[in-house]
C-alpha cells in the first residue's frame, strides 16, 4: 500500500467520524411529557395560551420571561425563558422553543415564532430570540 | 360585468408585461440559434456564422428587455403607483430616496430580476472574450434565462397552474375579493399609502448586499457553461483558461457578497454577531467552497493533467448548488429554521425551482456520462512530495466542509423521509453555532496548514530536504507568535490552539513565500495574497469569536461562546441583558454605562437611545475615555407592536462594542403638572436639575408654534442646569388668540423635564411656571451590550482574499496563452 492510500484512508475515516458526530447532534421535536423523558434539550413546538398570564419583568429580572404554552398534544406547561421578551410573542400562532423541562417547566434559551402577516394569509417567520 | 377604476395608470404594467414576455422570447430564440450555431460550428462554418449573428441580436433584445423590465419597475415604485401590489406590498411614500432600491430585493420577482440582469450582463462578457466556446456557452446561459425569465411570466397554465409571478400584478388581481375593490374609486378612497418596506432592509448595507451576492450567484453560471462547453465539444484545453479566469471572479464576486451579508448582520441585526451558521448565510457559503474546490483541482488539470472528472463534477455540483439555495430559502421548505422572513411563494414557485433544479443535474449527468470514458486521465499516482496530491487533499477538505454544512442545513428538506422510515421528528442542533463551531474548527485547522504549506511544494515531484528544513524554521517563527497571541488572548483548548496555530503558520508561509521564494512581477502573487488573505480571515474569525465578551454582564471573566461543553450551561449564564434606569450608572466589564434619554426626529422614523459609556481607571479613579453609544430601534413598526431594533457599535483598531436595546419602558405620563410663581432671574430647583427664570420675551417664536396674524405672544426664557447633562434652553410660549390662553409647552426629553408658560401676573411683572419631572425609574432599558476583540483583523483577511482573487484573475487575463 502506497503512503498516499494510507493518507486518504486517514481522511475518509475523518470524514466519516465527522459525519457520524453530526448526526449524533441531531435534535428532535418533542411534546413536553416526551421531552421531560428524554435527557437531552430538545425542541417543542407549540401554541401561546394566551388565557394564562405573561410575566416579564425587567426590574426585578431582566433575563426572565415566563408564559404558559400548549404543545401539540394539548398538554400545558409554563415556560421559562433566559432573556427578554421576545417581540410581538402575543401575536404569534407557533412557537418553537429550544430547550429542556425542569420541575414542571421548561427552559429554554431560543425561541422561534410564526406571527401572522398583516396582509397575506400566510405565516411568516420572525425570528430567533436567543437569549 | 367589469368595473371601470379611477386613478389607476394602467400603461407601466402593459409596457412591463410586454418587455417580459419580450426578454423571454428573445432569451428562447437566442438560444435555439446559439444551439444551431455550434452543431453547424465545424459542418458549415457559414451557416453557423449567420446563426450566431442571429442569437447575437435576440440576446440584444433580451438585454434590452431586462433593462425596460427594471425601468418600469423604478417607475412604479419611484411614482407611488399603488394599484401595483409591488409597489403597494413593498414600498411607501415616506421611504428615502435610497432605499428605494431595497424594495426591488425584498421582493422575489425583484430578486429574479437582479439575477438575470446580471446574467445579461456576464452574458455579453463572455460573448466578447470567450471565442470558440461563445455558441455552446451562450446555449446554456441563454438556456438559464429562459428558465429565469418563465419566474417573472406570472402565466396561468390552467386556472390552478401558474408560471411564474410578476412584479406588474394589480393589486386588485393579487387580492381577488377584497371588498375594497367594489369601490371604483378605492385607490383615493382605501390605499393611502404602500405597506412599506421591512425595517431590517432600512440599511445602507441592504442597498449593496443584494447586488453584489446576486453577482456572485449569476458569475457561478460562467464557469459552469464552460465545462457543459468543453464536454459538449469535447476539447478539454480551450476551456481551462477562460474557467479559471471566470472562477477567480466568481471567487471574489460571491466571497465578498457574504461578507456584506456579515457586515448587515453585524450592523443592523441584533443577533449579535457577523455569521451565525442561519440556514440562509449557509447556502450562498456552500457554493462558494466547492467553486474554490473546483479551482484548486482545474489548476491541478492545467499542470499536470489529472484530475479533470472532478474538476467538471465539483463545477456542476457549484451551479446545482446555487439553485439548491435559491430553492431552500425562496420556498418556505426551511420553515422555522431561519431568521429570514422569506416565505413560501406557493407550490407554483416550489416545482418550478425544483423542475430548474432537476434539469441542471440531469444535464450536467447525461454530458458526463457520454464523455466519462473519453475524458483524458493519467493512471499512474501523483507523488506524495507533489503538490497536486496535497491540492486534491485540500479541496477534499473543502468538500467535506461543504458536506457538513448542507447536511445539516438541510435538515427539514429530509424530515419527513427520516420520520417515515424511523418514526422520529429530527430537528437542527439544539445549540446551532456550537455545532457548527465544533466541527467547522477542524476543517479551519487542516486548511490554515494546507493553505500555507502547498504553496512551496511542486508539481509532479518536490525535494523534500529542503523543503522540509523551510517548514521547520517557518512552524518555529509560528509557534513562537501563535505563543505570543495564545497568552495575549488567553486561547485555551485543544482545537483552538491548533487553530491559531494553524493559521499564524499559513500567515507566516505566505509572506515569505511571496517575498523570499517568488521572484519576477508583483501581480504573479495573487495566489500568495488569496491565501495571506484566506489565513488572516481564520485568525479573524478565532480572536473575534473566541474572545466575543457579553459586557452586559455583570460579571468578571470572559465568556466563551465557543468552548462550552454542555449547552445548558450557556443556558445557565445565559443573563446576558441588564436593566438601565434614565441616569443611574450601571457597571459593564471595563465600563460604566449611563442611559440618558431617548429622542427622535421628524425625518427619521426610528427611535434613538442614548447610552453613554466611561472607562475608568480603578487606581485613579480618572476616567480614561468617554463615549456616546445611540442604539435605535423602530418602536410599534407597521404591522407590529414593540421594537424592531438596531444596534450601535463604537469601532476601534482592535476592537469593537456593540450594543442594542432589547425592551424598553416609559411609565405613562401622569400629567401631574407643579404650580411655581417666577420673577426674572429666580432659580427653581428640581429633582435632578435647577431651573433660572431669565425674563420674558415678546412676539417669541418657536419651532413647533405657527402664529397667527391676530396672537399676542409672549415667551419665557428658562435656563435648565444640570449636573452630568449640560444645559437647556427652554421656552415655553403663551399666546393669547381671540380673547384666549393658548399655551405652547417645551421639554427636555433627555432629562425627563417638561414645563409650561401657564399664565401671567402682570401688576408683579412674574410668570406662572408649571413644571413637570418625571422620575428616573420611570423610565428604563433593557441593553445588552457585546465586546468583539480584533473583528477588524476578519474584515481585513476577507477583503485581502477577494483582492487576490482578483490579482490572480488580472495576472491570467494578461499571461500569454
Amino acid at each position: 500500500m502506497k503512503k498516499s492510500h494510507i493518507i486518504l484512508l486517514c481522511l475518509i475515516a475523518a470524514s466519516i467520524a465527522i459525519i457520524s458526530a453530526t448526526f449524533l447532534d441531531f435534535s428532535t421535536y418533542e411534546t413536553f411529557t416526551t421531552a421531560a423523558k428524554k435527557n437531552a434539550p430538545a425542541h417543542v413546538m407549540g401554541v401561546l395560551d394566551k388565557s394564562q398570564p405573561l410575566v416579564y419583568d425587567p426590574v426585578k429580572d431582566p433575563n426572565r420571561c415566563t408564559f404558559y404554552v400548549k404543545d401539540k398534544q394539548g398538554t400545558i406547561k409554563e415556560v421559562v425563558f433566559n432573556g427578554a421578551k421576545p417581540t410581538d410573542i402575543e401575536k404569534s400562532e407557533q412557537l418553537v422553543m429550544s430547550g429542556r423541562m425542569v420541575g414542571d417547566q421548561f427552559h429554554c434559551n431560543s425561541i422561534q415564532m410564526k406571527c401572522p402577516s398583516k396582509y397575506k394569509k400566510e405565516s411568516v417567520v420572525v425570528g430567533t430570540q436567543n437569549s | 360585468m367589469t368595473t371601470n377604476f379611477i386613478g389607476e395608470n394602467l400603461l407601466p404594467g402593459q409596457l412591463g408585461h410586454f418587455f417580459i414576455i419580450l426578454s423571454f422570447i428573445a432569451s428562447f430564440f437566442s438560444g435555439v440559434c446559439f444551439f444551431l450555431a455550434a452543431k453547424s460550428e465545424t459542418t458549415d462554418p457559414k451557416a453557423s456564422l449567420a446563426w450566431k449573428r442571429l442569437a447575437r441580436g435576440s440576446f440584444l433584445f433580451h438585454t434590452i428587455g431586462i433593462i425596460a423590465i427594471f425601468s418600469v419597475l423604478y417607475y412604479v415604485i419611484t411614482h407611488h403607483l399603488f394599484e401595483y401590489n409591488y409597489a403597494y406590498q413593498h414600498s411607501n411614500k415616506e421611504l428615502p430616496m435610497k432605499y428605494l432600491l431595497s424594495c426591488f430585493w425584498e421582493g422575489q420577482e425583484g430578486s429574479f430580476m437582479l439575477w438575470t440582469f446580471w446574467h445579461c450582463v456576464l452574458g455579453w462578457a463572455v460573448i466578447r472574450w470567450s471565442k470558440g466556446l461563445e455558441n455552446r456557452a451562450m446555449t446554456v446561459i441563454s438556456g438559464t434565462q429562459v428558465a429565469l425569465t418563465t419566474m417573472l411570466l406570472g402565466f396561468y397554465l390552467t386556472p390552478e397552474l401558474k408560471i411564474g409571478s410578476t412584479p406588474f400584478i394589480l393589486l386588485r388581481d393579487a387580492m381577488v375579493g377584497a371588498p375594497i375593490f367594489s369601490d371604483p374609486n378605492y385607490l383615493a378612497n382605501f390605499i393611502k399609502d404602500g405597506n412599506g418596506l421591512n425595517v431590517l432592509l432600512q440599511n445602507y448595507w441592504m442597498v449593496i448586499h443584494p447586488p453584489v451576492l446576486f453577482l456572485g450567484f449569476a458569475s457561478t453560471l460562467v464557469p459552469f457553461s464552460f465545462i457543459i462547453a468543453a464536454l459538449w465539444k469535447g476539447d478539454y484545453s480551450s476551456f481551462i483558461k477562460p474557467t479559471i479566469i471566470a472562477t477567480l471572479f466568481s471567487g471574489a464576486a460571491l466571497g465578498t457578497g457574504i461578507m456584506m451579508g456579515g457586515a448587515w448582520a453585524y450592523e443592523s441585526l441584533n443577533f449579535g454577531g457577523y455569521w451565525a451558521w442561519d440556514p440562509v448565510e449557509n447556502a450562498s457559503l456552500v457554493p462558494w467552497l466547492t467553486m474554490v474546490a473546483g479551482l484548486h483541482t482545474l489548476i491541478i488539470f492545467k499542470a499536470t493533467g489529472r484530475s479533470l472528472k472532478i474538476t467538471m463534477v465539483l463545477y456542476a455540483l457549484t451551479y446545482a448548488l446555487v439553485w439548491y439555495s435559491t430553492f431552500l430559502t425562496r420556498t418556505g421548505v426551511l420553515g422555522d429554521t431561519s431568521v429570514h422572513a422569506f416565505t413560501g411563494e406557493g407550490k407554483s414557485l416550489y416545482w418550478h425551482l425544483l423542475v430548474v433544479l432537476g434539469t441542471i443535474l440531469i444535464l450536467s449527468a447525461i454530458m458526463m456520462a457520454r464523455r466519462w470514458r473519453s475524458m483524458p486521465s493519467i493512471p499512474t499516482e501523483e507523488a506524495l512530495s507533489s503538490r497536486e496530491f496535497w491540492m486534491t487533499i485540500g479541496a477534499f477538505v473543502f468538500i467535506l466542509s461543504a458536506a457538513h454544512i448542507i447536511l445539516v442545513t438541510s435538515i427539514p428538506v429530509y424530515a419527513p423521509l427520516v420520520k417515515w422510515l424511523s418514526g422520529k421528528e429530527i430537528a437542527p442542533p439544539n445549540e446551532r453555532e456550537l455545532h457548527y463551531n465544533n466541527v467547522q474548527v477542524w476543517i479551519a485547522i487542516m486548511l490554515g496548514l494546507l493553505s500555507g504549506a502547498t504553496l512551496y511544494l511542486k508539481f509532479k515531484k518536490t525535494e523534500t530536504k529542503a523543503i522540509f528544513k523551510k517548514f521547520l524554521i517557518l512552524g518555529g517563527i509560528a509557534l513562537l507568535l501563535s505563543l505570543f497571541i495564545g497568552f495575549g488572548q488567553k486561547i485555551s483548548g485543544i482545537q483552538y490552539v491548533l487553530m491559531l496555530f494553524s493559521a499564524v503558520f499559513a500567515i507566516v508561509a505566505c509572506v515569505y513565500y511571496a517575498f523570499g521564494v517568488q521572484k519576477g512581477k508583483l501581480k504573479k502573487r495573487g495566489a500568495a495574497l488569496t491565501h495571506f488573505g484566506f489565513a488572516v480571515t481564520l485568525l479573524g474569525v478565532l480572536l473575534s469569536s473566541y474572545g466575543k465578551e457579553v459586557l452586559s454582564i455583570n460579571t468578571t471573566g470572559a465568556q466563551i461562546d465557543l468552548g462550552k461543553s454542555d449547552p445548558m450551561d450557556a443556558l445557565k449564564e445565559s443573563q446576558e441583558n441588564i436593566l438601565l434606569f434614565r441616569g443611574s450608572r450601571v457597571a459593564m466589564g471595563d465600563y460604566f454605562a449611563t442611559y440618558l434619554g431617548d429622542s427622535s426626529s421628524k425625518e427619521d422614523p426610528r427611535q434613538f437611545f442614548k447610552v453613554r459609556f466611561e472607562r475608568i481607571d480603578p487606581k485613579t479613579k480618572q476616567t480614561i475615555e468617554e463615549f456616546v453609544l445611540y442604539p435605535d430601534a423602530f418602536v410599534n413598526p407597521k404591522g407590529q407592536q414593540g421594537l424592531s431594533s438596531n444596534p450601535d457599535t463604537r469601532h476601534y483598531l482592535n476592537r469593537d462594542i456593540f450594543t442594542y436595546v432589547n425592551s424598553i419602558y416609559k411609565a405613562p405620563d401622569k400629567g401631574e403638572y407643579k404650580s411655581d410663581t417666577l420673577h426674572a432671574g429666580d432659580t427653581l430647583f428640581l429633582a435632578n436639575s435647577m431651573m433660572v427664570f431669565e425674563g420674558f420675551e415678546r412676539d417669541a417664536t418657536r419651532e413647533g408654534y405657527r402664529p397667527r396674524q391676530e396672537d399676542v405672544t409672549v415667551g419665557a426664557k428658562l435656563k435648565v442646569h444640570t449636573l452630568e447633562e449640560g444645559n437647556y434652553d427652554l421656552k415655553p410660549l403663551l399666546v393669547v388668540r381671540d380673547n384666549q390662553l393658548i399655551t405652547v409647552d417645551d421639554s427636555a426629553k433627555g432629562i425627563g423635564l417638561y414645563t409650561r408658560f401657564a399664565g401671567l401676573i402682570p401688576e408683579q411683572n412674574a410668570a406662572i411656571i408649571d413644571t413637570k419631572q418625571l422620575d428616573p425609574k420611570d423610565q428604563y432599558i433593557v441593553l445588552k451590550a457585546l465586546l468583539f476583540p480584533y473583528i477588524n483583523v476578519l474584515w481585513i483577511g476577507i477583503l485581502l482574499t477577494a483582492f487576490g482573487f482578483l490579482m490572480s484573475m488580472w495576472n491570467r487575463i494578461t499571461k500569454k496563452a
